[in-house]
């Protein structure tokens, strides 16, 4: 079987070929270009390196979340237009467990003014404490791990493509018009105006 | 040659199948505006959310439309701006996904051009000509030699005529969106309250952030006094002043370039008071105006798809590293 791999939730952005088992290709970077105008040429990169075309893909691992809004929405109209254009199976993943992916632990994404995008996986990438927009406190299990700077210790990130596919690789996949992003928050206005409609 | 095209720079998720540039094979549009009513104006997350939970499906719904698959289709193309940024780039990257799976060309499209392109839906353009384009976003003079040369004459310095419209309905209170109303109290209303002409020059530019703090104004001085305001002529009085000059400008650089050919494009090409004075001008100057159907007048994909066969003619060829741009300006 042969995957494709995108995560474009964070500042890292991953795109990864897997064949037979294999990592085929991997582009593994923060090199601060702006994902939008790198995700494509960086896709066509992994095809044109491992002699393979779209059309050989059997399935899509596509992170939806949490992460950056517009980077999570740049890997996953890649992903969905992929999946609906070649009718193939297409699967969610969580851009906190690909963080966690190496040895597991807490992965936070920094979600400004104290708060923090917060998933706890074993090393088996079991969750123990669901992906979530909460207030950072002591109550996470260490080790903390991101690629975000903090006031606190934490571990770079590393990650492991293969782990991740392996665990999700018999997920029921999901129809890629119905796929949404996983943001773990509403935007500003709908928060307002929610605010507004249970005062009023 | 059939292109699929994709709108997505604003609030309206588009996609159009369109022939040699001017013939319609199939459009979809999703429009989220019930959305964003909610909050008086479009929201860009929420819009650029919305973008993406339904970009495939009104993509598959165009080419069932058209009773077609991806392989009758020779090029994509998508508005890479101006717009919003996050709801630009939705659109962007399905078209560029699409691209590089089936290997074909991927046409980058200035909405505007879009805009312009939508008359050639209608009836073949004719040229040279000067394009008026008013809508939420744009209020611009351009003249045309031929097709897909732009020349901007002049454009607003600061609010876009239908920003303007969106706001002075708010100081009536008119829900949103308020142009479209504002346009019907006008003509239920008489032309009573003092506004000035807006950048009244020798210019093509126009201004029209002065006009709306006017209404503003007289709207506040008004209250204080006790008095209530009559929306209708308001209304009437807002939209003359703006017809007025708008009319005067174009038909200005109609003279000035010896154009006998006028196109009006946006969202306020939709204005009865603005169809009406042009109208009304182009038949003593003999000029043809071309005023799209109101269902080009709105963001849609068909009109990117019709400029996209000529900006292809031209040589304009994106590759996969093609980013959306908030504002650039039409070339």
């Amino acid at each position: 079987m042969k995957y494709l791999f995108i995560d474009s939730a964070t500042t890292n952005l991953v795109v990864a070929i897997i064949n037979e088992g294999k990592i085929a290709y991997i582009y593994d970077n923060n090199d601060g270009h702006d994902t939008s105008s790198k995700m494509m040429p960086v896709l066509a990169e992994a095809f044109e390196n491992t002699g393979l075309k779209p059309q050989d893909i059997d399935k899509i691992f596509v992170v939806t979340g949490p992460g950056s809004f517009t980077g999570i929405r740049v890997g996953l109209t890649v992903a969905k237009t992929m999946a609906y254009a070649l009718n193939i199976p297409i699967v969610p993943i969580s851009s906190l467990e690909v963080m966690a992916s190496c040895s597991g632990g807490t992965a936070l994404i920094n979600a400004r003014r104290g708060y923090v995008f917060a998933g706890t996986y074993d090393e088996k990438l079991n969750v123990i404490y669901p992906d979530s927009y909460v207030l950072m406190s002591d109550k996470l299990d260490k080790p903390y791990i991101s690629y975000d700077e903090f006031e606190f210790t934490v571990e770079k990130s590393k990650i492991d493509v293969l782990k991740v596919i392996k665990k999700h690789e018999n997920d029921y996949p999901v129809n890629p018009h119905t796929l949404k992003p996983n943001y773990l928050k509403m935007t500003e206005a709908e928060e307002n105006f929610n605010k507004h409609d249970r005062k009023s | 040659m059939n292109v699929l095209a994709i709108e997505s720079s604003c609030d309206e998720t588009s996609v159009s199948i369109i022939k040699d540039g001017s013939e319609e094979i199939s459009t979809v549009i999703l429009s989220q505006m019930d959305t964003h009513a909610n909050y008086g104006g479009v929201v860009p997350e929420i819009a650029s959310r919305m973008h993406v939970e339904n970009i495939t499906i009104v993509i598959d719904e165009a080419l069932k439309k058209a009773n077609m698959n991806m392989d009758d289709i020779d090029a994509f193309a998508v508005t890479y701006g101006p717009g919003l940024i996050g709801s630009l780039l939705v659109g962007l990257m399905a078209a560029k996904t699409l691209s590089f799976i089936y290997n074909k060309p991927l046409i980058p499209v200035h909405h505007i051009a879009g805009h312009i392109y939508a008359n050639n839906l209608v009836k073949r353009l004719e040229f040279p000509l000067i394009a008026l384009v008013v809508s939420g976003g744009h209020t611009e003079l351009i003249y045309m030699k031929e097709d897909y040369s732009f020349e901007k004459l002049g454009g607003t310095l600061d609010d876009a005529v239908g920003e303007a419209y969106d706001k002075v309905a708010r100081v009536i209170n008119v829900p949103y969106p308020g142009g479209p109303l504002v346009d019907k109290l006008a003509f239920e209303g008489e032309d009573t309250y003092d506004l000035p002409i807006p950048l009244n020059d020798d210019s093509y530019n126009f201004s029209f952030s002065g006009l709306k703090s006017a209404v503003i104004n007289l709207a506040h001085n008004e209250k204080q006094r006790g008095n209530e305001i009559i929306k209708e002529n308001m209304a009437c009085s807002f939209q003359n002043r703006v017809v007025e000059i708008l009319v005067k400008k174009t038909m200005r650089a109609l003279k000035d370039y010896g154009v006998k050919n006028l196109i009006v494009a946006g969202g306020v090409a939709a204005n009865k008071g603005l169809r009406k004075g042009l109208t009304e001008a182009c038949l003593e100057e003999e000029i043809n105006l071309i005023i799209p159907e109101m269902k080009y007048c709105t963001d849609n994909a068909a009109m990117i798809g019709a400029a996209a066969y000529y900006a292809y003619k031209r040589g304009d060829k994106a590759g996969l590293d093609l980013n959306a741009k908030a504002v650039t300006e039409l070339k």
